[in-house]
């Protein structure tokens, strides 16, 4: 039986690799058929591989949007029902103790991944030969990054372009794999702390890689999401314009790329979101890893992203309010802007910064508490801004909020430690006195609009609730 | 124009590249007009230096000789080309699409929540605080604005527990409405968190003054220009139509709406917002959507929002609402390659969508063939008596019904295990891939051949 479907599925490859000479709709036509035998038929199994890979390469070379979109949905379909590892959890039946339930990793042998990462230090040339088949690997994938960081931040109308809407979708695709690979290993590291698991993850063979510049590859994420978030208005109102005039196929085109742009953008916003997210996490696990002496020379060494974003933060000021916008997981926005501040509160210069799960009094109470003393508020005032300060502490109060808003069902966890120590009532009457105070200092400077919505909101948290 | 093709660095040295075929294609024809005209440039040389050599020798019946064959010749080439254009006839597929939306009326305008009359907002009028904030009650929209796009009042009403009628309503006209992304953007990120949140809040917990209804959201897509509403007005009178008015084609608005149409379906346990009929209706018009190609890009939450709105049904309810939409779509959609494209945009990604795809293919199926009721055995019959040798039979239609029945028999689970339907089913698609000779020119006979031997081997191998 499985050789028969096998026997179908290879015919198709066959076709698929004679298709390429083949009209639009032929490619059309291929995808059909691999998303029939695939996903529609019940006992339907995975592609072969050059199945995979000319489907893959269609998203990646072809300009037709009808294409890109019945690629994209039909890999990211098939990643969804073919896995190429996962989670199963399995009752241990010996262990009579509290956890009886394990869970294993199982990892699809011969599965399909659009990623290669060779051994960039042995022989380069070899590994760059086996390029041709399509696969993406570390270098390839900065590329990519950087080539809609390129488009993002020129945009003007000419940013009208399929190609554009095409690498964010390949960009969304191989960020999905990534995750997929990441996310069970992780959890299965959590669990049995086994650190050659998440080192043999994609993600952490691609921010190893030799061949690219891990801090820059950071720099250029953060980059994406600022620029995309920002001038998304301008652009859509701007492109609505120009584009409506008559209704030939180019010109639907047109409008058609005009209607998704938006939404591709804001989903490869929150796809990079994820990506760095992961990178933290993983930056987590492996400190972890290293404290127990799991991790060898081989791992190398690695600055902690949080610590890359922080220091663009700090010198790059302009993407600070923007950052701060996109970024909206609470806990690690707490994180990051409860260590922001510790680096300019005077008293906490002798902790080293290398420590991230050690900050134990570094948290918002602490800051809260510094900025409603005067004189630490002067001199926090005197090296931050007072702009500066305001706009951490509007986006702490709010990433606060979400987190004291999460229901947390086990009653045990790490979110809780950051929201615990006063209640909210308390922390809203703190962050009114906190913007008071620094009011005092500066009293030249306007509160922008951010921190008036955050008063205002502490404000009638604080009328209503009490 | 080359880094088109490349979108990674790495390929630049990669030899073998896989040209686009058009182009390909048009050399071939163009190459034999080239031909053509290199063949009858050369006659003309040879024609002028053989004449010059005639007036030496002064003979002339070499030069009749020379006309006879060139005339040969350029017959000969002529037939060529008629038959490479028969050839390439038959890659002109027409291509799928339908104007979905036409003249887009004015968008109303909008009402912004009076501060007085809403508790959440009251503080606006707070002294103490103003003397910080700095509000004067005429800026009050801008701020308003604010509070809504940086996500404040997102989180004043999770820790309020309440949304008022003022807020929401006017919440939903700007993401319905508004014009300016950000606006519609926040505007629909707050209705799809308060109705279903992300974050582990209770959601009963929220209480929501003022719940947006079907006749809503109907108004908006009337107002945006959607034309396949009713039923009178026939799919064909709307393929002619071409817009040409500034306001043609949805507005950006028409994310939000599909967005918010999904939610809406997914949260039935918390909040009834349809009843099932309206969600059939519902259901209907997103497929349509599909149809348009103004939306090509909306593709992946235009599939979402199918999912979500077939999940709505309950199973007990499902068999006969799945056979409405069916019957609705197979009367509102056009019936030539467009029916490919509806049954191909339904996923089929679990059982109740599978179905759906099958009672869609079959009714388009049963409208094809211009028959009010039939059975599964008298569709196939009529299949089965189409005579693909004949030349007046018209293949494309063949062609789409064969698409058609592939899915429509692939996935209705009442004929998995019926024999003679398979048998049938069977003999049809020999009729067209014995019946059609590999030589045979007519547009679509290759088309229809090898898809009925494609699907033969997969019968074959089951």
């Amino acid at each position: 039986m499985e050789e028969n479907t096998m026997a179908i599925l290879d015919t198709s490859g066959f076709n698929s690799s004679k298709i390429s000479h083949h009209l639009n709709d032929d490619r059309l036509a291929f995808l059909e058929a691999v998303r029939c035998a695939s996903l529609l038929s019940d006992d339907g199994s995975a592609p072969t591989s050059i199945m995979f890979e000319a489907v893959f390469q269609i998203l990646r070379d072809e300009d037709s949007l009808d294409l890109i979109m019945g690629s994209y949905q039909l890999l990211v379909d098939l990643n969804k029902r073919f896995p190429p590892l996962y989670l199963s959890k399995t009752e241990k039946s010996e262990s009579s103790s509290s956890s009886n339930v394990i869970s294993q990793l199982f990892v699809v042998q011969e599965a399909w991944s659009p990623f290669t990462f060779g051994l960039d230090s042995y022989n380069e040339k070899a590994v760059a030969n086996t390029h041709s088949g399509g696969s993406v690997d570390a270098l390839s994938f900065h590329a990519l990054i950087q080539e809609v960081v390129k488009v993002a931040r020129e945009r003007k109308s000419e940013a009208v372009e399929i190609k554009f809407l095409r690498n964010m979708l390949l960009l969304q695709y191989l960020i999905i794999i990534l995750e997929g690979d990441f996310l069970p290993r992780n959890c299965a590291y959590q669990e049995n702390k086994d650190w050659t698991v998440l080192r043999k993850s994609l993600l952490n063979m691609l921010l190893g890689s030799r061949k690219i510049i891990y801090k820059s590859l950071i720099e250029d994420c953060l980059c994406i999401m600022c620029d995309i978030s920002n001038d998304q208005t301008e652009l859509s109102s701007e492109m609505s314009h120009n584009t409506r005039h008559s209704g030939d196929l180019l010109q639907e085109i047109d409008t058609a790329v005009v209607l998704a742009l938006p939404e591709v953008e804001k989903s490869t916003c929150t796809v990079l979101k994820k990506l760095v997210l992961m990178i933290m996490e993983l930056d987590l696990s492996r400190s972890m890893a290293d404290l127990q002496g799991f991790t060898t020379r081989a791992d190398g060494v690695r600055t902690p992203a949080v610590d890359i974003i922080l220091e663009e933060l700090i010198y790059n000021s302009n993407i600070l309010s923007s950052f701060l916008q996109v970024f909206d997981e609470p806990k690690w926005k707490l994180k990051i802007i409860v260590e922001y501040f510790h680096k300019y509160i005077p008293k906490s210069s002798i902790r080293t910064r290398r420590s991230i799960g050690q900050f134990k009094d570094e948290t918002f109470d602490g800051v809260l508490k510094c900025l409603s003393n005067s004189n630490s508020t002067k001199s926090i005032v005197k090296k931050l801004s007072t702009d500066v300060a305001q706009l951490l502490l509007a986006h702490a109060f709010q990433a606060y909020l979400s987190l004291s808003l999460q229901h947390l069902p086990g009653g045990v966890s790490e979110l809780k430690e950051d929201v615990k120590g006063s209640s909210l009532l308390e922390v809203c009457k703190n962050v009114i006195s906190a913007f008071t105070s620094l009011r005092k200092e500066d009293e030249e400077t306007e509160i922008f609009p951010f921190g008036k919505e955050a008063l205002f909101t502490a404000a009638t948290i604080l009328s209503t609730k009490s | 124009m080359t880094d088109i093709y490349d979108p990674l660095d790495f390929e630049f040295e990669e030899p073998i590249r896989i040209s686009p075929s058009v182009p390909k294609k048009k050399k071939k024809v163009i190459g034999l007009d080239d031909l053509l005209e290199d063949h009858e440039k050369e006659q003309k040389r040879i024609k002028e230096r053989k004449s010059k050599r005639t007036k030496i020798k002064n003979t002339s019946d070499s030069e009749e000789d020379e006309d006879a064959t060139e005339i040969e010749l350029s017959k000969c080439v002529d037939k060529c080309q008629k038959e490479m254009d028969q050839i390439n006839d038959d890659d002109e597929m027409p291509l799928w699409g339908i104007q979905v939306f036409g003249y887009q009326r004015t968008l109303p305008a909008l009402e912004y929540p009076e501060p007085r009359s809403c508790v959440t907002l009251q503080s606006i009028m707070n002294h103490k605080l103003n003397s910080l904030v700095e509000l004067k009650i005429e800026k009050g929209e801008p701020f308003l604005e604010g509070l809504l796009v940086d996500g404040w009042l997102l989180k004043l009403i999770f820790t309020l527990g309440r949304v008022e009628k003022s807020i929401s309503t006017w919440i939903f006209n700007l993401m319905l409405y508004s014009s300016k992304e950000r606006l519609r953007k926040a505007a629909c990120e707050f209705w799809c968190s308060i109705l279903s949140p992300e974050i582990e809040v209770n959601s009963a917990d929220i209480k929501i003054d003022w719940l947006p209804s079907y006749s809503d959201l109907k108004r908006a897509l009337d107002i945006y220009g959607f034309l396949l509403d009713s039923p009178s007005k026939l799919s064909s009178d709307i393929d002619m139509i071409h817009a040409d008015s500034d306001t043609a084609g949805p507005p950006q608005n028409i994310r939000c709406w599909i967005k918010y149409v999904a939610v809406c379906c997914q949260v039935r346990n918390t909040h009834l917002i349809f009843s099932t009929s309206e969600a059939e209706d519902l259901l209907g018009v997103i497929i349509s959507l599909f149809l348009d190609r103004q939306l090509l890009g909306l593709f992946m939450i235009l599939q979402a929002c199918v999912h979500s709105v077939i999940s709505f049904f309950k199973d007990e309810e499902w068999h006969d609402s799945c056979e409405r939409v069916a019957k609705s779509i197979g009367w509102r959609l056009p019936r030539d390659i467009n029916c490919l494209r509806t049954v191909e945009s339904i996923s089929g990604s679990n059982g109740q969508s599978k179905h759906l795809r099958s009672a869609v293919a079959k009714q388009f199926l049963i409208r094809c063939l211009n028959e009010k009721e039939c059975d599964a055995e008298d569709i196939l019959r009529m299949l089965i008596s189409i005579n693909v040798k004949d030349k007046n039979c018209d293949l494309s239609k063949m062609y789409i019904y064969l698409g058609l029945a592939e899915n429509w028999l692939l996935f209705d689970p009442t004929l998995k295990d019926n024999v003679a339907i398979h048998e049938m089913w069977g003999i049809c698609l020999r009729n067209c891939s014995c019946g059609i000779a590999i030589t045979d020119l007519r547009s679509y006979a290759s088309k229809v051949r090898s898809k009925a031997s494609y699907l033969l081997q997969g019968m074959a191998n089951k």
